[in-house]
């Protein structure tokens, strides 16, 4: 039976958006004026719950993610429990020293050494002295920067930045470590290198609370979920069924056959839509190629479309297109006549395991009728392709077929 | 380590806690200090050039030109006492007042007592201090002038002046979260204060009936006693100091209630 780090008892965290209290001299004072004379000063406030009534129990080596869509209050919560602000209503007690990394790198210096910006950081994320002494040429080593220790960190591409940073993070040894999207940066290897680190510090008995958009992540590394929405929390279980629940409820759909007539469309012409899109075999597994078909629907009662361009992007979640294909490019012209007609798209599959985004584009001549941004995701499952041991250490979006032979 | 995190808890000292931290304070300091003169080409030598000119300016106007009487104490001696108080003063009010927003990328990522911050800046302006204070011994050697037994008091109003800068650059700091306006009002009180302080001048010159305003400026009585250790001279100015050491105690209680009122919307309005 562990015992219980951390008790959340009804949080609520309440902004205050329009007029804000901080501000200017002369607004404060005609503020207090008005109200002496008991006028109402022109409060055109609103207020917005950013977190409504959480309750929460973690368990001591608990691995908890926090999952839900930008806005839903993942990272209020988190800064409530990293004491950078405070709730509105409710409490917290908790028991363990608590090392938050809602960035890496706070308090990094341009100026400063690689050296001494360890020293900075390591002391800002709450490490003694003598502790970031002890582990210091563990951090360096870990990063990977070892002949620009000593040099100003302003010289250092961003990615040495950013690993020099995380290293320095890895090695803190709190009870209770919360992360916030820190994951994020960094280059795929490195990310890995870091979540396997994190997995050790799961394994010593220590408590996480990790929130993140890379679901994989998240899953490799939690086991519990809480989903939040609209501030409120809407799920606490099993981490897998926490991302299920996530993507059935919102506006990002993925699946096998997906409905898409009746999304909220804006901006466009419209009078053709996507009606519905359908995988050939849904996860995608890494190398089988990518199939699917799209149904159109039209909605002016126009009949027939001419020259429709069918497009397709796919991106990976930093908003990078790996993929465009149209039907243009490739020479081969329709004219839509009739929605029962479909479209089959087949294309080569290298990408590696992972979420990517699905965008559709449809235009007839020259006319943008609808285009799907950000909505569909699409999973590639997990495969070895090139059957090697330190999967790990493989970088890049895509895995092409290859050799190497000596001549 | 067991805390609770409450909706509406009591602003408290919490001195324990700013104990606990005093490693970040000392490497915020120090940051500041490696920071201020990288890159620059004279480096830690603009320490003594700042006050060397400013010395040369004030000699040349109000020594030279005014002719202001100093007694029997040489007047690079007057002004340079007077100097080192203020400029530890002034470094650390604009530094300090300036320093939450300065500091807000760390505010809203990481948690630690915030008084830390402006504290940090009184504290690197020790070394600054520091430096003056060698330039000051310098001078007195030059001028072959011994300062006296009362110089043993001198640290009585080092601790005054360390409360008075630290308050007041608190008080600062924490209006300027409220009011941006501060961060354009501490220039110009650091430059009326400057003329309001007998640095270049020895305070008897303010008339008699002007007097009991001119000593409501604490910085007064701690620039004229601070005068008075080094040269030991005329005589201990006991009204000044007085309302010196009640203004400064005044302030020191004011600021850190206030700071430690408004640390805890730091992060939601910064």
């Amino acid at each position: 039976m562990s015992k219980v780090v951390i008790k959340a008892n009804d949080i609520s965290k309440v902004y205050t958006i329009g007029k804000s209290s901080g501000g200017n001299l002369r607004e404060t004072i005609s503020n207090n004026f008005n109200s002496l004379f008991n006028k109402r000063g022109n409060k055109s406030t609103q207020e917005f719950w950013a977190l409504k009534n959480i309750d929460f129990e973690i368990k001591q080596g608990d691995a908890l993610g926090i999952i839900g869509k930008n806005g839903a209050g993942k990272s209020t919560l988190l800064k409530i429990l990293s004491r950078i602000t405070k709730p509105t209503s409710g409490e917290i007690s908790i028991d363990g020293r608590i090392a938050s990394l809602l960035e890496v790198g706070t308090g990094f210096h341009p100026e400063l050494t690689g050296r001494e910006n360890i020293l900075m950081n390591g002391s800002i994320l709450g490490m003694k002295k003598s502790e970031i002494k002890r582990k210091f040429d563990e951090i360096v080593n870990f990063s990977g920067i070892e002949r620009f220790i000593d040099t100003p960190v302003k010289r250092y591409s961003s990615g040495m930045y950013v690993r020099l940073a995380f290293s320095v993070a890895a090695h803190l040894e709190p009870e209770i470590l919360i992360l916030d999207e820190v994951l994020a940066v960094g280059d795929t290897i490195f990310q890995k290198k870091c979540i396997e680190k994190m997995t050790n510090v799961q394994k010593d008995g220590k408590t996480i609370l990790f929130v993140s958009h890379n679901f994989s992540a998240v899953k490799s590394l939690c086991s519990r979920g809480i989903l939040l929405e609209g501030g409120e929390n809407i799920f606490d279980g099993n981490i897998a069924d926490a991302i299920n629940l996530f993507f059935a409820s919102s506006s990002q759909l993925s699946g096998n056959t997906i409905d898409l007539s009746s999304l909220e469309r804006k901006g466009f012409a419209h009078e053709l839509l996507f009606e519905k899109i359908s995988f050939r075999n849904y996860p995608i597994e890494f190398g089988k190629p990518i199939q699917f078909q799209v149904k159109l629907k039209s909605i002016s009662g126009q009949k027939v479309f001419k020259d429709v361009d069918l497009g397709v992007a796919v991106l990976d979640r930093n908003d990078n297109t790996l993929i465009h294909c149209s039907n243009r490019f490739i020479n081969k012209h329709f004219d839509h006549i009739s929605d029962t007609d479909e479209y089959l798209f087949e294309i080569d599959n290298i990408l590696k395991p992972n979420v990517y985004y699905l965008n559709l584009f449809l235009r007839t001549e020259n006319t943008i009728q609808d285009w799907l941004r950000n909505v569909i995701m699409i999973e590639i499952t997990d495969g070895n392709p090139y059957n090697y041991n330190d999967n790990n250490h493989i970088y890049g979006s895509i895995l092409p077929h290859f050799n190497i032979s000596r001549i | 380590m067991k805390y609770e995190i409450k909706a509406h808890g009591k602003s408290e000292m919490r001195l324990k806690e700013l104990w606990q931290f005093r490693e970040l304070l000392l490497m915020l300091a120090l940051r500041d200090f490696k920071v201020r003169y990288a890159q620059t080409f004279l480096g830690i030598l603009w320490a003594f050039l700042q006050p060397l000119v400013t010395l040369l300016i004030f000699i040349l106007i109000f020594d030279k030109a005014i002719k202001v009487n100093t007694g029997s104490v040489p007047y690079p001696i007057f002004a340079l006492a007077g100097m080192t108080v203020w400029n530890y003063f002034s470094y650390v009010v604009a530094q300090a007042g300036n320093s939450i927003i300065g500091a807000q990328s760390i505010i809203t990522k990481i948690y630690f007592p915030r008084l830390i911050i402006p504290l940090s800046k009184a504290l690197v302006g020790v070394i600054d201090f520091v430096i003056t204070l060698f330039f000051l011994a310098g001078v007195l050697f030059y001028y072959k002038f011994a300062p006296s037994f009362t110089i043993f008091y001198l640290p009585l109003f080092l601790l005054l002046l360390l409360i008075l800068s630290g308050s007041v650059g608190i008080l600062f700091s924490a209006l300027a979260i409220r009011f941006r306006d501060i961060q354009h009002t501490i220039p110009f009180i650091i430059q009326v204060g400057m003329y309001l302080s007998p640095i270049a001048y020895p305070a008897s010159l303010v008339p008699e009936k002007y007097r009991l305003f001119y000593d409501l400026n604490p910085l007064t009585g701690i620039i004229e006693g601070f005068r008075w250790c080094i040269t030991g001279t005329e005589g201990l100015p006991v009204k000044s100091i007085v309302f010196s050491v009640v203004i400064t105690s005044f302030l020191c209680i004011i600021s850190t209630y206030y700071f430690r009122k408004v640390e805890e919307v730091i992060a939601d309005i910064i």
